[in-house]
């Protein structure tokens, strides 16, 4: 017996519609579908009614749609694309999520329109949807006008969550609008695009207007000035890079970017962090879908670059957000060649002098930083008459002072360690000492370390000497411990106490 | 009579014929390190197990090599004077082998290749001089010389105090002039010789560099190239594996030698081959020595190309285009499918085909220099690099900033 699997078409639909997860996902779909229809405008426009409900809107002067075409738009799989974006017919399936879907399209002296009704909500009860067709003669030039009624896009479409700024970096990042074909001589159409929004989403400014071309730079190799380096930017020019595949086939990579300073790169229509936004893209159709930053190597930072490689032998998930043949030969080949191209980009002279100039630029932001803390200090020290050491090394430098300066008893560091607990060897005129200096003796005393190997106690002050009492309390380390503050020494030990003097050097040496 | 004439060049990448007397080598040249005693008499090529393998290849010793003759693998080989001492040698024994020079032994009287003497100073450096079975020997500049005369070479050195990256200041200054006294002391000397002089320079970069060849102009009493023929660029050893410092050491010293009018002169790199080796051609230097190629067999290692090497179990024989692995003899002996092999005839055989291997990139390297192409020279330095992760940036850099830029100021379509 033989058996056909079954497809829950229901299922399918739903499972499609959702696995788009951006709302944004609808203006890629459009811009890719009236480009593909050879429009040479696209008018995308969504509003947002009292009640959150959200219409789109796209109109272009494509192709139309014939009858066939209007099939393929709302049949799943069933796309009249073969290689491109699209292919797999699942695009502008995102549409379902919503209230009503409206097609107006005119093709060859034919206009047809089409109503899907709640196709969502008969989705989610399990059945599937109709739509109208109605076919007149007409005189009217193609274009293609779609309405999407009450389109789910979650809160996507809010006015808290959807800018012009947003729209403008997503269509520049992640749709054909930024395409950079037209750097490559490829099969390229320019596509004029205006988005609008309704002003209750955005109302800050007018609508974008852009074409379809992505424009790096401006160039600025050798700006002049003292703080340059965020400016400058070098455009790479277009390479295309043949890769011989593991079956002999060739693949061929078409690469594009520029390299740049923070203030040259918010020259593009950036969103967020740039961190997230630049580095290398991988690209099909021109449009961009992963990065691939590994390609710019650990020596280097990526965000500094902003390149696209378009490959058509890479593969796309379902939602086209991501690669799928990434564990394959082909990507591996393709990845290996990126890697050589960008070890070329980074030897660039001019790369490297970009490099240099921040780190130099930033040495002198250094120097000036420095120059600003050390007059803080200078002010400080002259406030304190020079007196107030912040760590061991200062106490040091007090502590010859006091030598110098006639004290009773004379010492001399013989060895410091900074980091050490018993970090100094001091030579007395009885031999050397193990002591500890600290800026505050109840510092020494935070963590309990043993007493076993010190010989003396060297200080700025005390600190807190309730701290200090604190710890006659309890044992430390097994033994008992008092401080006599009076005289100035620990008594360490009860069968056969330990006496370690403190030198407490703030009450010793006068301003 | 010594000489050296630039015939070609591609970019800063040179070929040259050394003429010594009436032997002749052409440059680009890598010297492979040769023991010419290691232990035994005459009869056994003065013996050393892969050593004398090796030098039964260089001699063309049928019995071992088979059919086919494969001294052209050795037109210029290189033996240091402290290697004399590896097998232990007694002081008598010492004294009998130097009384004759290397070709007067009836063995070595064919052989018409270059032979490079150096002095080993490093091991010299490091153990104080020669040290024997039952004798240790104080090596200075004239006991180096002397030893060198008695080997008969046709390029002497002078002893080097070579350099360590660790040293202190002071240190690496003693040494430098200690280098530029025994210079002084070999150029003395300079008419018992007959054959080529190299001078001994050492550093990292420039500064150290100019401070060598400034502590050798001053201590010498002529300008260097009256005296010296070629400069040898040491101390690179424990930097073998560190590829940026090469390329600066040797870069640097091209620029040194081009500022004080040295250019002339051929500039050898002491123990530096392999995956550097055409990297350093590029920025113009002349010749190499090493024993990679042995050291590598003697770990049963196979060269696949300059960068990669396989156990030589795991050797694809057909994939290779040199003479060796195309000699049903050698294979056989790799594969170790003939009877009472020994080690040494089984690993000769994988040191001959490595060091064919280094020899045929360097000719690929002469013909395009030759051809005068230095976007040929680029590409395949570019190409020999390909996979080489790690690497092949210092290659781009090489070709981005001397050669051809991959990112021309004209080279843009931009609207």
């Amino acid at each position: 017996m033989h058996k056909t699997p079954q497809v829950n078409e229901v299922n399918e639909f739903i499972e499609i519609a959702s696995d788009f997860e951006d709302p944004l996902e609808v203006i890629r779909e459009a811009l890719s579908n009236s480009y593909d229809a050879n429009a040479t405008r696209v008018d995308i426009e969504i509003t947002q009614d009292d009640e959150g409900r959200n219409t789109l809107t796209i109109d272009d002067d494509g192709d139309g749609m014939c009858e066939r075409d209007l099939s393929s738009f709302f049949d799943l799989g069933n796309s009249r694309k073969h290689d491109a974006i699209g292919y797999k017919g699942h695009g502008t399936k995102i549409y379902y999520k919503s209230d009503e879907i409206r097609v107006e399209a005119v093709k060859d002296g034919t206009r047809i329109e089409s109503l899907m009704e709640r196709p969502w909500e008969t989705l989610n009860d399990r059945e599937l949807p109709m739509y109208s067709v109605e076919k007149t003669e007409t005189d009217e030039s193609s274009g293609t006008r779609i309405e999407v009624h009450g389109f789910r896009a979650g809160r996507g479409f809010d006015p808290q969550k959807l800018t012009y700024n947003k729209i403008e970096h997503y269509i520049k990042w992640k749709t054909i609008g930024g395409s950079t074909a037209w750097y490559f001589d490829d099969d390229f159409h320019e596509m004029e695009i205006t988005i609008e929004l309704s002003d209750t989403i955005d109302d800050t400014r007018p609508p974008i207007k852009t074409t379809n071309r992505l424009k790096f730079g401006p160039e600025n190799r050798d700006p002049e000035g003292e703080f340059v380096a965020e400016r400058m930017c070098k455009c790479y020019p277009p390479r295309e890079l043949s890769v011989t595949l593991d079956d002999g086939q060739e693949a061929l990579i078409e690469v594009v970017g520029m390299v740049g300073g923070k203030e040259a790169r918010n020259e593009l229509p950036t969103y967020g962090k740039h961190s997230a936004q630049f580095g290398v893209w991988l690209a099909k159709d021109h449009i961009k879908v992963e990065r691939y930053n590994d390609a710019i190597g650990a020596d280097n930072e990526f965000f500094h670059f902003f390149f696209v490689a378009n490959c058509q032998d890479i593969e796309l998930s379902a939602n086209r957000e991501k690669i799928r043949n990434k564990s394959g030969n082909v990507y591996q080949a393709i990845t290996d060649e990126l890697d050589r191209f960008f070890t070329k980009v980074c030897q660039d002279p001019w790369y490297q002098d970009y490099i240099e100039r921040r780190k130099l630029e930033n040495k002198m932001q250094s120097v000036q930083s420095q120059a600003s803390s050390l007059d803080d200090r200078r002010e400080r020290a002259e406030e304190q008459g020079g007196l107030s050491p912040s760590n061991s090394a200062e106490v040091v430098a007090m502590l010859e002072r006091y030598s110098a300066n006639g004290a009773p008893e004379s010492f001399k560091i013989a060895d410091f360690q900074l980091n050490d607990e018993v970090n100094t060897i001091l030579e007395t005129e009885n031999g050397f000492d193990n002591a500890s200096i600290e800026v505050k003796l109840s510092d020494f005393f935070k963590d309990e370390p043993p007493l076993t190997h010190i010989d003396r106690f060297v200080c700025w002050k005390l600190g807190d000497i309730d701290a200090l009492s604190q710890l006659e309390r309890t044992p430390y380390m097994d033994e008992t411990i008092r401080f006599d503050f009076s005289d100035n020494e620990i008594k360490y030990g009860e069968d056969d106490p330990r006496t370690i003097p403190i030198l407490e050097l703030s009450s010793k040496i006068s301003p | 009579m010594v000489s050296f004439n630039v015939h070609a060049e591609a970019g800063e990448a040179r070929c040259g014929t050394l003429q010594i007397n009436d032997r002749s080598l052409e440059t680009p040249h890598l010297f492979p390190v040769v023991n010419f005693y290691a232990g035994g008499n005459e009869g056994s090529l003065f013996g050393g197990g892969i050593h004398r393998t090796i030098k039964e290849f260089m001699v063309n010793h049928p019995p071992v090599v088979g059919e086919q003759n494969y001294s052209d693998l050795f037109p210029g080989v290189m033996t240091s004077i402290s290697s004399l001492a590896d097998y232990g040698i007694s002081e008598e024994k010492l004294e009998w082998y130097l009384h004759n020079k290397i070709r007067e032994w009836e063995s070595f009287s064919d052989y018409n290749g270059v032979i490079f003497a150096d002095s080993g100073g490093y091991k010299i450096l490091t153990q104080g001089g020669i040290q024997g079975r039952d004798f240790e020997k104080d090596i200075d500049q004239d006991k180096a010389l002397d030893i060198q005369l008695a080997l008969g070479p046709d390029i002497f050195v002078n002893l080097d105090h070579p350099i360590h990256p660790d040293d202190e200041f002071e240190d690496r200054i003693e040494k430098m002039k200690q280098t530029a006294v025994n210079a002084r002391l070999f150029a003395e000397r300079r008419d018992e010789i007959d054959g080529a002089c190299y001078l001994t320079v050492h550093g990292y970069y420039e500064a150290m560099l100019e401070r060598s060849f400034d502590l050798i102009e001053e201590e010498l009493a002529e300008p260097i190239p009256k005296v010296f023929d070629g400069v040898a660029l040491g101390s690179l050893v424990p930097r073998k594996d560190n590829v940026e410092v090469l390329v600066e050491a040797v870069s640097d010293c091209k620029r040194e030698m081009q500022q004080r009018g040295y250019e002339d002169l051929p500039l050898h790199v002491l123990g530096i081959s392999g995956n550097a080796m055409p990297l350093l051609v590029a920025l113009g230097a002349d010749s190499f020595d090493s024993a990679s190629y042995l050291h590598q067999a003697i770990n049963g290692k196979y060269y696949v190309n300059l960068f990669e090497s396989v156990p030589v179990d795991e050797a694809d024989f057909d994939a290779c285009q040199c003479r060796i692995c195309n000699d049903d003899f050698h294979r056989a002996r790799m594969r170790d499918r003939m009877e009472d092999l020994y080690q040494k005839d089984i690993l000769g055989s994988v040191a001959a085909h490595n060091l064919a291997v280094q020899q045929r990139e360097l000719r690929k390297f002469r013909q395009l220099i030759v051809d005068g192409n230095e976007q040929a020279v680029a590409t395949y330095l570019e190409e020999s690099v390909k996979d080489q992760k790690g690497f092949r940036k210092f290659v781009y850099k090489l070709i981005n900033e001397r050669m051809n830029p991959y990112f021309e100021e004209t080279d843009t379509t931009y609207a």
